[in-house]
């Protein structure tokens, strides 16, 4: 059931009450809340609002790293643990003013430096297929709480794939708009020019919905588009006959599980059995093998900065010490975990001035060079496919993966050229694989979300994947 | 041995926005600590950069009377480093792409004239202000994220006095163009000076220090001058400079080490990637170019070619923005242009205070003090009546009132003075004998008798012409 039905057969009181129910319920099992949002004043001031508004007295969750005025707000990391928002990010607003209910903040990888949620402050997060799988990352507990039912809507960001993939993990809808649809103001950065804000659904037509509510101009933030919002969610009636879609050839490839293969291919038949013409798409695997270290570098690098205000002094944890440089020294030292620690290292090297032409701008260069190829193989099709993941959700402590094997470079990673490139890309339910979900991932041309959906819309029918949950805990 | 002193100046100053450089705060002087700031001051996690537009026109203003190439594309960089006044752990600057690049600046100083280059203008945002005390350090905000323009000279200057003269220039050409306050003292301009010494008649330069802090246009004096003896001392002893941070101390009368410098410190400098690059449109530019005011040399040349006032008369008009501008207003209302000026020039700045001179218009108005002039020109009231009037007229009183009051306005109507000069005449019969007769004293006394009878009023140079007139009519044969 999507958004504007469950509007139609319920309060919002019922709503809210039952999603605080069901998310007390999980908790124990699936550790998705940081903080529970008290929904008091938001309920009473839904009298402000219209009740033909979007998110009219919905339930949602905010992911750990959004600005929710008078709400903790910890990017899941020890030293924002005492971090109060002083102000609203432009979400948040925009959320509320279509009378969207804050229930709760939800788990995530440190900082959003992550993709399987284990390096949160607060603890993994637990897929609900499987309490002894990861939920992925980062944006974990927003895609379990969505996936096990609480809500229908989530914020997430996605950096790498950290909507997209924990998305697939969990057997919902993760989307990442182009870069500039939806500000970034009010959200806990993890690398400037790759962050995106995103969101977690169980249906299409909820998707749509949601960016009509999300996108648009902010002037709190310079990358912002100007370009206009359209209606998403109009006429999404499915059909795929008239299109022409790509799917990348070399990740495909790159998969060795033949039960990801058979469903994709299952589902590129049904597809060309609408009328639709699909391609293969061969992309340049040497820059596709570059995706990582490039990101690793530029991310790393934009993280570093971006994270320098955290130093126990006016803002973080404090830590004691002798003098300023001391305080600054153990209250990040004490704040941060040894993997952010790492990246901050990472990033630091990249940016000396001796190794900032061999790193960060060759990294930038590479990148450009990924972003001009994706180009080439998005020209002429109206978007390109690929399974969102080679697997279902590994095991928690799952380390068997060969991080240098293509499985892994291409298969698990590529999702990271829409963050490169700012390309529109979902995820969605593409099926099973021993009752763990997998999605397929779409990426479509810069600020052609319209068509994305339409097509999304298409494929949802053909997998008949909507409105799955998994709920835990009864 | 003779050493030639090479100077560079670093200039950072504040410009007179109403908000920010990157946030809608405002900007003010001396408001209540930490009450002008917001989220985006403050580095609140999550918080994004939003350029000041109005910051942008006047750097570009800045650039253009620096005579600076203006790069059409505005980019921004991050500077990285820890310090409890810099609230984002890094400081929005343009370190890879200056907004102005190569400009100069001619500067005059007892040996001449010289042309200064100006290697950079950027933007950027400011700090926090620290208050260290025995104990504790206090952090204001407010100051955290002010638009500043930081303009870096080429090591073009070779005496204390052609630091000062640069300073002035710029502080003169940026207070013209409106876009800063260039108040040393509270810090809305700071200097920096790179100074070294070189052998005279070498290429080489040498290890230089750079002295912070500087707050007056004095100090930078005393403090090149003290340098330039203490590196001299160095020099000639045969042993080395060290290349350090020095500051000026007022009671030791010399420049004292703050930090030795240790290699150069790797600020990560890398674009900005909240801020995409802004094209600047040739025509916005131009139409930036075209709102310039009118700029001191400009002014000068006005003075000097269409105004006719002596070179000297130009100089010190323009030297004083508000002086030369109520100079201006007050020809709006006379064409005693020279009459103007020497009462703009010595007789207003000899009552009326620098901090008061904005403030003149409300009581002395450029039209009352023309209207003065005016009578003055036109022969009614006398120089030195006029210096009676002038107290009460920057008082606000009209100057009718103030002659009526004071009965000192002349008698300058010739039946008048003529009816007054034939019956002082008629009574002197023996003082015009005497004025035929080659005794001079004799005209005084005829003048000083018709000034009796004026009550002091006549005008003494229509008196004197009819007197003159009369005496020679009268002729004994």
């Amino acid at each position: 059931m999507n958004i504007k039905e469950t509007k139609n057969i319920s309060t919002p009181n019922e709503r809210v009450e039952k999603a605080l129910k069901l998310a007390h319920q999980g908790q124990p099992f699936l550790n998705a809340v940081v903080t529970f949002v008290d929904p008091e004043n938001q309920l009473e001031n839904l009298k402000n609002i219209h009740p033909d508004a979007a998110f009219y007295g919905i339930p949602i969750v905010l992911k750990d790293n959004v600005n929710m005025k008078s709400i903790k707000t910890t990017a899941g990391s020890h030293i924002l643990a005492n971090y109060v928002s002083q102000y609203n990010a432009t979400i948040t607003d925009r959320l509320q003013a279509a009378g969207a209910i804050v229930i709760a903040k939800s788990s995530m990888d440190e900082l959003g430096m992550g993709g399987t949620n284990l390096t949160a402050a607060t603890g993994p997060v637990y897929n609900p297929y499987d309490l002894s799988r990861m939920s992925g990352g980062s944006s974990g507990g927003s895609a379990v709480l969505v996936a096990s039912g609480v809500v229908p809507f989530a914020i997430g960001t996605d950096t790498g794939d950290s909507v997209r993939k924990p998305a697939s993990f969990n057997g919902i809808i993760g989307v990442k708009p182009s870069y500039g649809r939806i500000s970034r103001y009010g959200i806990i950065p993890y690398a400037s020019s790759l962050d995106h804000v995103g969101y977690f659904t169980r249906n299409v037509a909820d998707a749509a919905l949601a960016l009509e509510v999300l996108a648009g101009r902010d002037d709190l933030d310079m990358t912002s588009s100007f370009e206009e919002v359209e209606k998403y969610s109009a006429n999404l009636n499915g059909d795929l006959s008239h299109r022409k879609i790509g799917y990348i050839a070399n990740v495909v490839r790159a998969i060795e599980n033949q039960d990801v293969l058979t469903m994709f291919n299952s589902l590129i038949e049904k597809v060309q059995s609408t009328g639709a013409e699909v391609v293969p798409i061969e992309m340049n695997e040497d820059l596709l093998n570059a995706i990582l270290p490039t990101y690793y570098i530029i991310a790393n690098s934009e993280a570093t900065a971006n994270h320098s205000n955290l130093d126990g002094l006016r803002f973080g944890v404090q830590q004691a010490g002798n003098d300023i440089e001391e305080i600054m020294s153990a209250s990040r030292t004490a704040g941060f975990g040894k993997l952010i620690r790492k990246r901050f290292v990472i990033g630091s090297f990249s940016l000396f001035v001796e190794n900032q032409e061999k790193l960060f701008r060759k990294a930038q260069k590479v990148r450009r060079l990924i972003v001009e190829d994706l180009y080439r193989a998005l020209n002429g099709v109206d978007g390109l496919l690929a399974p969102a993941s080679s697997c279902g959700a590994p095991k928690l402590q799952d380390n068997s993966l060969d991080q240098l094997s293509s499985r892994y470079l291409i298969a698990e990673n590529f999702m990271v050229i829409s963050n490169f490139s700012g390309t529109p890309s979902l995820t969605q339910p593409l099926g099973y694989v021993d009752g763990l979900p997998v999605g397929i991932n779409l990426i479509c041309h810069p600020f052609e979300e319209k068509k994305m959906f339409e097509i999304a819309a298409g494929l949802e029918k053909l997998t008949g994947l909507a409105d799955c949950i998994r709920e835990v805990g009864e | 041995m003779n050493y030639e002193t090479v100077i560079g100046i670093e200039i950072h100053c504040e410009l007179k926005t109403k908000t920010k450089m990157f946030s809608s705060a405002p900007v003010s002087f001396a408001k209540h600590q930490n009450s002008c700031v917001n989220e985006i001051d403050l580095g609140h996690p999550g918080t994004l950069p939003s350029v000041n537009k109005e910051a942008v026109i006047q750097a570009l203003k800045a650039c253009m009377a620096l005579n600076c190439t203006i790069d059409p594309v505005l980019r921004f960089d991050r500077k990285n480093y820890y310090y409890p006044d810099l609230p984002k752990g890094y400081q929005i600057t343009q370190q890879f792409h200056p907004v102005g690049l190569r400009g100069s600046v001619t500067i005059e100083t007892a040996a001449g004239k010289r042309d200064v280059r100006i290697n950079r203008l950027h933007m950027e945002e400011d700090t926090a202000k620290q208050f260290h005390y025995a104990t504790e350090t206090w952090i204001d905000y407010n100051r955290a994220g002010t638009p500043l323009v930081e303009i870096v000279s080429e090591p073009d200057m070779r005496s204390a006095d052609e630091a000062v003269a640069f300073v002035e220039k710029l502080r003169t050409l940026l207070y013209y163009l409106g876009v800063s306050d260039v108040k040393m003292e509270e810090g809305s301009m700071r200097c920096d000076i790179n100074i070294s010494l070189r052998p005279e008649g070498t290429r080489e330069y040498g290890v230089k220090t750079e002295i912070k802090n500087l707050n007056s246009i004095n100090n930078i004096r005393l403090a090149v001058e003290s340098e330039i003896i203490r590196q001299t001392a160095i020099l000639a002893a045969g042993d080395k400079v060290e290349q350090a941070t020095r500051r000026y101390d007022d009671t030791l009368k010399t420049t004292v080490m703050m930090r030795k410098k240790e290699g150069n410190v790797d600020y990560k400098y890398f674009p900005e990637p909240n801020i995409p690059p802004i094209r600047l449109t040739a025509e916005w530019i131009e139409e930036i170019r075209s709102s310039l005011p009118e700029l001191p040399e400009q002014r000068s040349i006005r003075y000097t070619e269409i105004l006719g006032l002596s070179d000297y008369d130009a100089k010190i008009l323009t030297q004083n923005k508000e002086l030369s501008d109520y100079f201006d207003e007050v020809l709006n209302y006379t064409t005693f242009t020279k009459l103007a000026a020497n009462w703009c020039i010595s007789e207003l700045p000899a009552v009326v205070s620098q901090e008061n001179l904005s403030e003149l218009h409300t009581t002395l108005t450029p039209k009352s003090l023309a209207s003065m002039i005016d009578k003055i020109g036109q022969n009614v009231v006398s120089s030195k009546q006029a210096k009676e009037i002038f107290p009460h007229l920057i008082k606000g009183e009209s100057l009718q009132s103030i002659i009526d009051r004071l009965h000192i306005s002349q008698v300058s109507d010739t039946a008048e003075l003529s009816d007054i000069i034939n019956k002082t005449l008629d009574e002197q019969p023996q003082s015009i004998i005497d004025y035929h007769n080659g005794k001079d004293r004799a005209l005084g006394f005829l003048v000083g008798q018709i000034m009796k009878k004026t009550k002091g009023q006549a005008n003494p140079v229509i008196t004197n012409e009819l007197l003159l007139a009369e005496l020679k009519r009268r002729k004994p044969e």
